[in-house]
């Protein structure tokens, strides 16, 4: 019985099945070295943030859990700067604050930043922030927040820390549930106009000067209309709109 | 040729087709993790997890969609049951590859917070009301699910105590597990990518493998055959019998026969292989045993059964040859039983 043309797995590989499987294996690798390129290179550019989670240190400042939890500090380039707080995963610390708001303190912590935008990540347990003894509030005061202008904006909702520099990329239906999550624990949310990677200055969003928490889950990373207030908050912008004023697109 | 399920057997050809895979497989996710980072602006580059998830994703649908188009093009060719043959290393291998992909992202984008990552999965985005909203994930952990089954009920252990029909029907399941991840890949990666090129990708894989399976599926029912001769089904003039090689008659109730020639001798035995199924009507008759395409089982002509010291009987059935057309009677004979084969050249 002649078997070159019929393969039988346990049996000699037939030359006919050698000298295919030879050719159809070349292309496959070609076809997949081809393929992974073609869809490695069409990718989106995921933005410019950085975490340096190493670099963990000290940072002076003046603490304030409301809206959210953030520093106001000279620390980050000689002038009174907001950094944002968040812990080193998916949860805000403004509920940490407690006594020490409004007070000089010290915040243990690494940064987050992608351009102006910073957030310090503190470390873990307790001992992440502690009272100040010897700083002074000076300049550092949290201002009043300032009304500039009533707005109604098309955008999407996203998580501060990631868009940060935390995740690369930060935004869009494969990063929904990981902003839903930031910020049903406690990370400020933010609104952000255009194409998220292109936008250089971030709303953080707060109702009535409050900040949002569970109630803006239903809208996280959809594209989304909303009507509101831009103020100034030092050098921060905050989008000030209740959740009854954001509709789905 | 049959064995049971003692050990996991490897051949010389499962070695080079594994050692293929594994080239394959490296080549295509250091290709993909060079070029990710060697095309994104200084600066503005992915971070280095969300990288890797996205090379096993598409590493993994693609894997699976190559998987599920070799069983039509070894209908189409002998030249594709080498690929038959090794299918499941490819299917495990697949699965493998897709746990890695699952558990990076669970990890990355559920993790790291009060919440249960596994429970999160299914919680944090609520809109399954919603078509383009709808939480994606959820189908990437159905799809996983039936991977994981079907990878963990691979070995011929569960062939033989889960039962022919109902491993068969379990593994059925990959198709379901297909459409779940291309739902799964058309709401998430492609809502934040439109790129036409990842679109037409995912359409054409989708198209290939529903084209596929449709042109092989009219072919098998042209196959069909409800003619005959006192209620036996005509299988085909003597002439057009290729010696070695089966006639598939499909009959309106029971499983497909499988008539063979072998020289002047015509004899019936079920299409389905103990084994995994098989087709045995597109295997070949080696050394005088129907040998199945798929993994090379053996079964007797004369009786249906496996050749001593292998045990596995399938269902023989009459022929008969009147006016040089070959008629097979559609009442099986119980598996194993002797049925002596129709000689070409007698009387009928």
């Amino acid at each position: 019985m002649n078997k070159d043309d019929f393969f039988i797995g346990w049996a000699d590989t037939p030359k006919v099945d050698r000298r295919f499987f030879l050719g159809a294996g070349l292309g496959l690798l070609a076809g997949t070295a081809a393929t992974a390129t073609g869809i490695a290179a069409l990718q989106k550019p995921a933005g410019p943030g950085t975490w340096n989670m190493g670099e963990v240190r000290d940072w002076r400042g003046i603490a304030t859990a409301e809206p959210y939890g953030m520093l106001r500090t000279l620390e980050l380039d000689g002038t009174p700067r907001t950094a944002l707080l968040g812990c080193q995963g998916k949860c805000g610390v403004s509920a940490k604050i407690g006594a020490l708001a409004g007070k000089p303190v010290v915040v243990q912590g690494s940064l987050i930043q992608r351009g102006r935008h910073a957030m310090i990540a503190v470390i873990d347990g307790l001992d992440w922030i502690r009272e100040d003894v010897d700083g002074e509030i000076g300049d550092l005061a949290f201002p009043t927040p300032e009304p500039i202008m009533n707005v109604s904006l098309n955008g999407e909702i996203l998580d501060t820390k990631c868009w940060f520099g935390a995740m690369r990329p930060s935004s869009g239906k494969v990063h929904k549930s990981c902003a839903s999550l930031c910020i049903r624990s406690g990370l400020p949310p933010a609104f952000y106009v255009e194409d998220p990677k292109q936008q250089s200055a971030l709303m953080v969003m707060t109702s009535g000067g409050y900040g949002h928490n569970k109630d803006l889950l239903p809208y996280v990373a959809d594209p989304v209309s909303i009507t509101g207030q831009v103020q100034r908050f030092g050098d921060l912008f905050l989008l000030d709109a209740p959740v009854s004023a954001i509709s789905r697109l | 040729m049959s064995h049971d399920y003692k050990a996991v057997q490897s051949t010389p050809f499962k070695k080079r087709f594994d050692l293929w895979l594994l080239i394959g497989i490296a080549l295509y996710l250091v290709g993909f993790i060079a070029v990710s980072f060697s095309t994104q602006p200084a600066g503005e580059s992915l971070h280095p997890v969300q990288v890797v998830i996205r090379a096993t994703g598409t590493l993994a649908f693609l894997l699976l969609t190559f998987i599920l188009c070799i069983g039509p093009l070894a209908r189409f060719t002998d030249r594709f049951k080498p690929f038959l043959y090794n299918r499941r290393h490819l299917g495990v291998t697949t699965f493998l590859i897709a746990l890695m992909h699952a558990a990076l992202t669970i990890m990355w984008y559920h993790g790291f917070s009060e919440t249960n990552p596994l429970v999160s999965v299914f919680i944090s985005n609520p809109r399954y009301d919603s078509l383009s909203g709808f939480p994606f994930e959820s189908l990437g952990f159905v799809a996983l699910i039936i991977l994981f089954l079907m990878a963990a009920t691979s070995h011929d252990f569960w062939n033989a105590n889960l039962g022919p029909g109902l491993w068969k029907t379990l593994h059925m399941g990959v198709y379901f597990a297909y459409a779940a991840l291309v739902l799964h890949v058309a709401l998430g990666a492609i809502q934040f990518n439109k790129d036409p090129i990842y679109v037409g990708l995912l359409a054409a894989s989708a198209v290939t493998v529903i084209g596929l399976h449709l042109i092989s599926g009219i072919a098998g029912l042209r196959s069909s055959h409800r003619d005959g001769l006192d209620g036996w089904l005509k299988v085909a003039a003597v002439a057009d019998m290729e010696d070695a090689r089966a006639k598939i008659i499909r009959p309106a109730k029971g499983e497909a026969i499988a008539v063979f020639r072998d020289g002047e001798k015509i004899s019936a035995v079920s299409n389905v292989c103990r084994h995994q199924g098989g087709p045995l009507g597109e295997g070949k008759i080696v050394d005088g045993c129907i040998t199945c395409p798929w993994h090379g089982f053996q079964y007797r002509m004369q009786d249906g059964q496996s050749p001593p010291p292998f045990t596995e009987k399938i269902a023989t059935y009459a022929t008969r040859i009147v006016d040089g057309v070959v008629y097979v009677n559609p009442e099986p004979n119980a598996p194993g039983t002797p049925q002596t084969p129709s000689q070409i050249g007698a009387s009928a």
